[in-house]
């Protein structure tokens, strides 16, 4: 035992409190960021298909479609900047010394997909999300 | 001699210490940091906002917390507080709130107040089990002692709103607006 223990021994009180949380804290997955991205892709295919409603059903098709992609496109913005915010560190930052531009993209590139429709903006955001999951992982080798 | 053993043992009384473990404090706590707490409820209307208390949870732990929302005051936590639908801005905090810890209060009742830890991202508060009366409120932080690095006195931070009347702003864009 150093000195410093054997000091911070002499002087520990003995009650603890605790800063808890007792929801599962910590665990950090940039899976539902990646399948936001690719549920953005998916419905701007599945818009692109239903082409231009004619009747009342079409329409609430499409809204549906519309609805789902741009929820998906806030859940990205959502997830990465938990990550982002909360999972990465600043050691992290030494290994990733543009992680702030990536996550600042996918901020903007998730707000040009949900607005548009468009499969290319899809793929970008797809491809940045994938992107920052791989940093996530490595930052764990 | 004897004045100082009376000294001491009267501050004994009114202050006692323990040890910080858990994370939802961070980063104003760290886990292993000793504190010195101030004994008792404060008395009504004496409770500063900004202040970290502590208290019983309903497992029989202590526990230690922010104190947020005051007694009247309508309450929202979404990514960041709105209090009087003012965001709150809070240079003490990190992370943010996970859209399942979302809530609010339309009015905290007399006597009642809105607890959060300062990791948003990772902290079981007020925002899970509810406001909380202030006679529940069994000590206040006042002093770390160890380690000694970060020895002081644990202060209330000036409570301060951005203007921005946006409902949801993530709190780094509020920060922008103020200008703070």
């Amino acid at each position: 035992m150093n000195i410093r223990d054997r000091v911070a021994s002499l002087l520990r009180p003995n009650e603890v409190a605790h800063a808890h949380c007792d929801i599962p804290c910590g665990i950090y997955h940039p899976h539902i960021a990646q399948q936001g991205a690719e549920s953005v892709e998916r419905m701007c295919v599945l818009i692109g298909e239903l082409g231009t409603p004619s009747d009342a059903a079409g329409h609430a098709t499409l809204s549906r479609y519309v609805a789902e992609k741009e929820k998906a496109a806030e859940l990205v913005k959502h997830e990465v900047r938990i990550l982002w915010g909360d999972y990465f560190k600043p050691p992290h930052l030494e290994m990733f010394p543009d992680l702030h531009d990536k996550a600042w993209n996918i901020m903007k590139l998730a707000g040009t997909a949900r607005g548009s429709v468009s499969i290319d903006d899809a793929k970008a955001l797809r491809a940045a999300v994938d992107e920052f999951a791989d940093m996530f992982w490595k930052s764990k080798e | 001699m004897l004045a100082a053993l009376a000294a001491m043992c009267s501050l004994r009384g009114r202050y006692y210490r323990v040890e910080v473990a858990g994370d939802s404090m961070r980063p104003t706590l760290r886990p292993g940091e000793f504190l010195v707490l101030r004994r008792g409820a404060p008395a009504p209307g004496r409770v500063d906002p900004g202040s970290i208390v502590a208290l019983h949870d309903a497992t029989g732990r202590l526990i230690l917390k922010r104190v947020i929302g005051l007694p009247g005051e309508s309450l929202r936590v979404g990514r960041s507080v709105l209090i009087n639908r003012r965001p709150l801005i809070e240079t003490y905090a990190q992370g943010e709130t996970p859209q399942a810890q979302f809530r609010g209060a339309n009015q905290l009742a007399e006597d009642e107040y809105f607890l959060i830890g300062d990791n948003r991202g990772a902290s079981t508060d007020s925002r899970d089990f509810g406001p909380v009366r202030r006679e529940r409120i069994e000590g206040t932080a006042a002093f770390r002692y160890w380690p000694l690095r970060r020895l002081g006195r644990i202060g209330t931070p000036r409570r301060e709103f951005g203007t921005a009347a946006a409902d949801d702003l993530p709190l780094g864009m509020i920060r922008a607006r103020t200008g703070n």
